[in-house]
């Protein structure tokens, strides 16, 4: 039997290349950002030595020390002193530092020695040392700690040959300590006198371009106005620039639709073709520019260095809540999608805190929300779409949602108590870099084709089986009224009309949102089989079109249906409903029970539905419904 | 270098890292409460050189050409002295 490959497990301190070096390693594209904590799970790959020996690469989350730390920071630790359940100890350990900080990260190395297993430093970064006047001499280093020293820039490529060289057969040999094992004083001061001798740092502390642009954007007053505009920018573009794509897909599905029509003679299996899948599915699928720009402009922040500098300035902020900054980044992924973000809290020190960011993070409006919002907000703006005004009503939606939130965190964590050992908020500001433009491209078009494969699978899925429910079993009859009532959609939307009357909505909008309990996407395509938007010739938008319908429909006594009270009352409960199943799986793995997840389930979904009651009463109480 | 405990020096020129003035260097002395294990991990230790550069409720200084933001709590923990004065 063939003898398995031997691991090769990359550790290091957070944010020193590790992902980077991975996927140049294995010809990967896992995310790489510029922040502590972008790898958060371990990650594995296969390379080949220049002899041609197959390796495992394990790439593991950075830590500080192998003991303690945050969850994500625990993973590391228990595979490299061979306690994690599903990952056995590494055969090798490169551990990766960046050459800028050889001081600080030659500690965990030092750690790692003493564990007895061989072990090769990679120097990372070492253009940017030598750049910032750092002198480095690698093979004093290696002379001084006994092991193979290589310098490489992951990032270009450089120095991977003679790393995978030093991976070669026979494996290097477990290194012996030349400080007193054991001992953390005697391993600091050989970890100091090493990086002094390997490493000539300049005595004076020159500002460089990153403390130049710190000193604007963490400033007490200039600092919130970059944050802010930062933001309000990335909204704004999100809306505005996606408009161009959008017309195209547009264009594609009437054109779809007019070849199905001029091919297929009028029948059941036209009306599927056009009405539920082309119909449904493009109805959705006419969301991805906006929500590709969402990625791309996260991937940006998150690669450039800024994420971390929100993260600060929003420390004090996030503290009335009663979580600190480092809650900030889950949160703020939790933009693009909760999944992610759920998982981003394992940087979270605090136990309790890490779960409160838990129960709170789908409460920031995920991208799967965006569809649901562009067709609802214009109803609110006269019908027309784009421009500074939508911008801003969507920048309140998000900040609504944030904050009830972090409400909501506030009374949780009151309620959760204080933490058996207090932590403190530390992080790493890491040096401005220039995006890793592949990286972000790869990570967009793979959300991207995420997205689309839901559209194929889950929302094709629904929508031909909503298309059949409204459509059967048929009644002979001239009236469309009635002809809807006797199907499938009919008799639950008049089960149920009763439940959501309250909130402003009739039983096929309650229908709709019912079906958007497994994906809230799907919402929109449900609106337009619902309200049987009508395929035309001409190129009207498909929101439009629903917006039309929508718009024209009455209540038996001839009340507008969609008055601005039932669309607020509709936003508000997208706003804050929990409609995502792989959401729910996420955080039973992460919060390590599945009572959490359906206590978040049952909460935000009353919660909703309770909001959007008081919005919806409270409006008719004042007449404006 | 010996190792320099806290009574070694001249308590003058002792100071939390919270209480050190903005823009300047100076010599991490001592690290003293509960925090300890966590700056510890991140590298402050006795001997090192660091730079305050913002105060606040979070303080920013860079230790070995790393930015770090701390809170003032855990700031508080890490006394240094002037490196003129050492």
């Amino acid at each position: 039997m063939e003898k398995p490959p031997e691991t090769v497990a990359l550790a290091g301190n957070p944010n020193t290349g590790k992902t980077t070096l991975f996927n140049a390693l294995c010809g990967a594209v896992e995310k790489v950002g510029n922040y502590a904590g972008a790898t958060v799970s371990v990650r594995r790959g296969q390379c080949y030595t220049p002899h041609g020996r197959k390796l495992e690469i394990i790439d593991l989350p950075g830590c500080y020390a192998l003991a303690g730390g945050s969850p994500d920071q625990r993973i590391a630790s228990d595979v490299l002193l061979g306690q994690h359940e599903k990952h056995p100890r590494p055969d090798l350990v490169v551990c990766v530092l960046d050459a800028s900080h050889l001081e600080r990260h030659l500690q965990l190395a030092l750690e790692i020695i003493e564990l007895g297993v061989p072990v090769i430093l990679a120097l990372n970064m070492v253009d940017m040392a030598e750049k910032s006047g750092l002198r480095l001499d690698p093979v004093k280093l290696s002379e001084e700690l006994g092991v193979p020293v290589v310098p490489i820039q992951a990032d270009r490529g450089k120095g991977l040959v003679e790393l995978k060289q030093a991976m070669g057969h026979p494996l290097p040999a477990v290194p012996e300590p030349l400080w007193e094992k054991g001992d953390a004083a005697s391993r600091t001061r050989f970890g100091l006198d090493a990086a002094e001798l390997a490493a000539r740092r300049p005595t004076l502390h020159s500002s460089n371009l990153s403390d130049r642009l710190d000193t604007v954007l963490l400033h007490p007053v200039f600092g919130w106005v970059c944050f802010i505009g930062i933001m309000f920018a990335l909204f704004w573009s999100i809306f505005s620039f996606a408009g161009i794509p959008m017309g195209w897909i547009e264009s594609l599905q009437d054109f779809l639709i007019g070849q199905v029509e001029n091919a297929m003679s009028e029948g059941d299996l036209r009306d599927l073709l056009t009405q539920g899948i082309i119909g449904g599915v493009g109805a959705v699928v006419i969301f991805l520019p906006q929500i590709l720009l969402l990625f791309f402009f996260i991937g940006l922040l998150e690669s450039s260095g800024y994420m971390a500098r929100a993260a600060f300035l929003m420390d004090g902020f996030m503290a009335k809540a009663g979580l600190s900054g480092k809650a900030f980044l889950p949160l703020l992924s939790s933009f693009a999608c909760a999944i992610p973000g759920v998982m981003a809290t394992r940087t979270i020190d605090s136990p309790k805190e890490r779960l409160v960011t838990i129960f709170v993070a789908p409460w920031m409006s995920c991208s799967a929300r965006l569809p649901v919002y562009l067709l609802l907000v214009p109803m609110l703006l006269g019908g027309s779409e784009g421009g500074s005004m939508q911008a801003l009503v969507f920048l309140s939606i998000y900040a609504l949602g944030t904050l009830t939130a972090f409400v909501v965190a506030r009374l949780l964590r009151g309620r959760l108590g204080p933490d058996e050992i207090k932590s403190h908020f530390l992080l790493e500001l890491p040096p401005y870099r220039l995006p890793q433009w592949r990286y972000i491209f790869r990570h967009v078009l793979d959300r991207g084709w995420a997205f689309l494969k839901n559209a194929g699978t889950v929302i094709l899925g629904i929508m031909i089986l909503l298309w059949a429910a409204t459509t059967y079993p048929k009644l002979e009859s001239d009236d469309p009224a009635e002809v809807l009532a006797h199907t499938v959609v009919g008799r639950v939307s008049h089960f149920i009309e009763p439940i959501v009357k309250p909130l402003g909505f009739d039983g096929r909008t309650g229908t709709a949102i019912l079906t958007s309990f497994a994906a809230r996407e799907v919402f929109v395509g449900s609106m337009a089989q619902l309200f049987h938007v009508q395929e035309s010739d001409d190129e009207q938008a498909m929101r439009g079109r629903i917006r039309t319908q929508m718009a024209a429909e009455t209540w038996p006594d001839g009340r507008p249906m969609f008055g601005p009270a039932a669309v607020i009352s509709l936003l508000i409960f997208y706003i804050y409903a929990l409609q995502c199943l792989p959401t729910s799986a996420v955080v039973a793995r992460e919060a390590g029970s599945w009572k959490w997840a359906v206590g978040q389930f049952l909460f935000m979904t009353l919660f909703a539905a309770g909001a959007s009651l008081l919005v919806y009463q409270t409006a008719r109480l004042f007449n404006l419904a | 270098m010996a190792s320099m405990t806290v009574p070694d020096l001249h308590i003058d020129s002792l100071q939390s890292l919270a209480q050190a003035e903005v823009g300047c260097d100076f010599q991490i002395r001592a690290l003293e409460g509960p925090g300890c294990e966590q700056l510890r991990n991140l590298g402050f230790c006795e001997t090192l050189r660091v730079r305050k550069l913002a105060g606040g409720r979070n303080l920013i200084c860079s230790v070995c050409g790393t930015r770090l933001a701390v809170s003032r709590d855990l700031a508080e923990q890490v006394i240094v002295s002037s490196l003129i004065a050492s």
